[in-house]
């Protein structure tokens, strides 16, 4: 039990830890911005992100969960688009943290209530060898999400891959944007439920009386 | 089926990516690569659809408000391997897992099974039906989702506690000719002497007062109280407007307790018990003896719920047309309106033997407020009213007011009989 509950523990706080973690970045760097209209300008988004996140947690509203992180990520996209310069490695580092914070978030509201009750060892590790396979994929997913626009950067930028004339930029521009739609729109084709008619209620256990049912004890 | 996950990602792929071609900035353009990765992969591996069977078993159909149940649901997967699977067993809002979990998400092999043992309780009563199962397939990545639903459903009635009346001095004053254990203040077969006359062939042996018939040189013979059976309709109040306080304590649950246990008690004195529930149809159960027809009146409380607008005035014409008149009637009523009053005055003038037991609404409201100095003022003012009311009643009929909270058998032990002797 003693370790279910500091499994809880590890993954209801580390989606906090994280985002902690990205506000405290975009600060910094909105601190690193030298002219004061860009400051005014960017600290409207950003405080609207810190306004948003509370709320969020207290109301339980998706809306203003939403609205929060997408404040946040233009906050940090604008100011290092237009003032301070994207640089590519740390940037991509931003994104892909804030992509594995919602689905940590996403892990942690899904699986951190099955650890509070009592279980048994079977379900217990049934449980964590689920939520030890999540993890797994999504620290690949990471990893792949910071490493592959880096080298698709050092292709580009090493001129293995002819970006540089208008055709071709056109149709990898419209490649790009054909996959993304491609990603989006494939899902939502399936079906929403299927009802499974091979479900059954027969009793597995012999069923008791009522008169018996005081009889039944703790495990 | 799409999650708002991929759609957020998306949506934030296609935003840096037309940015970054406005910019005409490189730079932006890559930052729209690690969202589509992320749905890349999550496309890579869809979540299969679920093709599981469930099998639910409980360890009683049958149990009591309070009382713990074993609940064991098992699932097999007969489809492909599940990767991440979320099963919840729906339970009814009104249990409470004790022990164990209805909800697991786990993965499942092919031919794999999972096991969900729990324990639930329910304070109310009712009828309720555990089930269907739900199971949602997704993807680690929670990119997609696969939703099942398995119409699994098992009944599980639970019958309102008992309250123990063993005690409570509860009998009809009128009798009927049926052998019973009521004095019926006729000589007849019994247990308490009730006088002497002279002896007439055929008179029992055992029967002969040999004391008297040695004084007085003749023969007499004891003559005993006749123990006869009586009638009994309980009336429940389930109408909306006893409907005060929570799920589990309010005048109508109290009402349906209340009920079962004069029920019980009247039945096992070997007399016949009716019932008239109002809710939100007017439901009855004819008179009768024994232990079937505590089921029977058992079945019919199981369903009572709050609602309805009957007057309580109507339970005169249900009473006229299927109950006799000489039955003792038992108003289980929390008197939230004046219309109870006249009722009972116009029952008791057609002649028949009213007790009422009123739940009170009050003291389970009371319990629910915080206690400022104006809603003292407030109760105070109500109690008083109430009190009015009891005491209009007490001029027809014999009234135990009763705090839910104490149990029904000390409010009524603080009359000295009760229904009150005419």
């Amino acid at each position: 039990m003693a370790a279910s509950r500091l499994m809880s523990l590890g993954l209801r706080w580390t989606p906090f830890a994280v985002l902690a973690l990205l506000e405290t970045w975009v600060a910094w760097d909105l601190l690193a911005v030298p002219d004061r209209r860009w400051i005014t300008a960017l600290a409207l988004p950003f405080v609207t992100n810190l306004v948003f996140l509370p709320l969020s947690r207290g109301s339980h509203r998706r809306w203003a969960r939403w609205s929060g992180l997408l404040a946040l990520g233009a906050t940090y996209v604008v100011s290092h688009a237009f003032v301070l310069g994207i640089q590519v490695l740390p940037a991509l580092v931003f994104v892909s943290l804030l992509i594995a914070q919602v689905e940590l978030r996403i892990l942690a509201e899904r699986f951190a209530p099955l650890f509070l009750r009592p279980i048994t060892e079977a379900q217990q590790r049934q449980i964590q060898a689920a939520l030890l396979r999540a993890l797994v994929r999504l620290t690949i997913a990471s990893i792949l999400a910071v490493a592959i626009p880096l080298l698709a950067a050092d292709l580009a930028t090493a001129g293995v891959v002819p970006v540089t004339t208008i055709p071709t930029a056109l149709l990898l521009s419209a490649a790009l944007v054909a996959v993304v739609l491609i990603l989006a729109l494939l899902p939502s084709l399936e079906s929403k439920v299927e009802w499974v008619s091979g479900a059954s209620s027969e009793p597995r256990i012999p069923r008791r009386r009522m008169d018996s049912a005081s009889k039944v004890k703790d495990n | 089926m799409r999650t708002p996950l991929s759609s957020g990602l998306a949506a934030a792929a296609m935003g840096l990516l037309l940015l970054g071609l406005v910019l005409r900035s490189w730079q932006v353009l890559l930052l729209a690569l690690p969202p589509m990765i992320v749905l890349a992969l999550g496309s890579l591996a869809p979540p299969p659809s679920p093709r599981i069977v469930a099998f639910r078993s409980l360890s009683a159909d049958r149990t009591d408000a309070g009382r713990e149940v074993d609940v064991e649901l098992v699932v097999r997967n007969e489809g492909p391997p599940l990767d991440l699977v979320e099963i919840a067993d729906v339970l009814p809002r009104e249990f409470a897992v004790l022990r164990g979990t209805n909800h697991a998400v786990v993965s499942l092999e092919k031919d794999g099974t999972l096991r969900l043992a729990y324990r639930i309780r329910s304070p109310v009563k009712g009828d309720f039906v555990l089930g269907p199962v739900r199971a949602r397939s997704f993807d680690p990545l929670a990119l997609g989702v696969h939703d099942v639903v398995l119409e699994v459903r098992s009944p599980l009635v639970v019958a309102p506690a008992m309250e123990d009346l063993r005690r409570a001095p509860l009998v009809p004053r009128r009798t009927r000719p049926w052998f019973g254990q009521v004095a019926s203040r006729r000589i007849g077969p019994g247990t308490e002497f009730w006088g002497v006359r002279e002896y007439v062939a055929g008179d029992e042996v055992r029967r002969i007062n040999w004391k008297a018939s040695a004084r007085l040189e003749r023969l007499f013979t004891n003559e005993y109280e006749g123990e006869r059976s009586g009638d009994v309709v309980i009336v429940v109040d389930a109408r909306r407007e006893s409907l005060v306080g929570t799920e589990a304590d309010n005048p109508v649950e109290h009402a349906v307790r209340a009920a079962l246990g004069i029920a019980d008690r009247v039945l096992a004195t070997k007399n016949r018990v009716g019932l008239i529930v109002y809710r939100q149809v007017i439901d009855w159960v004819p008179l009768a003896f024994g232990r079937k027809q505590l089921y029977r009146i058992l079945d019919h409380l199981v369903h009572a719920k709050p609602g309805g607008e009957w007057r309580v005035s109507h339970v005169g014409l249900v009473l006229s047309r299927f109950f006799p008149r000489d039955c003792l009637i038992v108003l289980i009523t929390p008197l939230q309106d004046r219309d109870a009053l006249t009722a009972v005055i116009e029952l008791a003038a057609r002649g028949y033997d009213i007790a009422i037991v009123s739940p009170s609404a009050l003291e389970i409201e009371r319990r629910m407020r915080p206690k400022t100095e104006e809603d003292r003022m407030a109760y105070r003012i109500l109690a008083m009213e109430r009190a009015n009311r009891v005491a209009q009643l007490r001029r027809v009929a014999q009234v135990v007011d009763w705090d839910p909270a104490t149990p029904l058998a000390l409010a009524l032990r603080r009359m000295t009989a009760w229904p009150r002797r005419a």
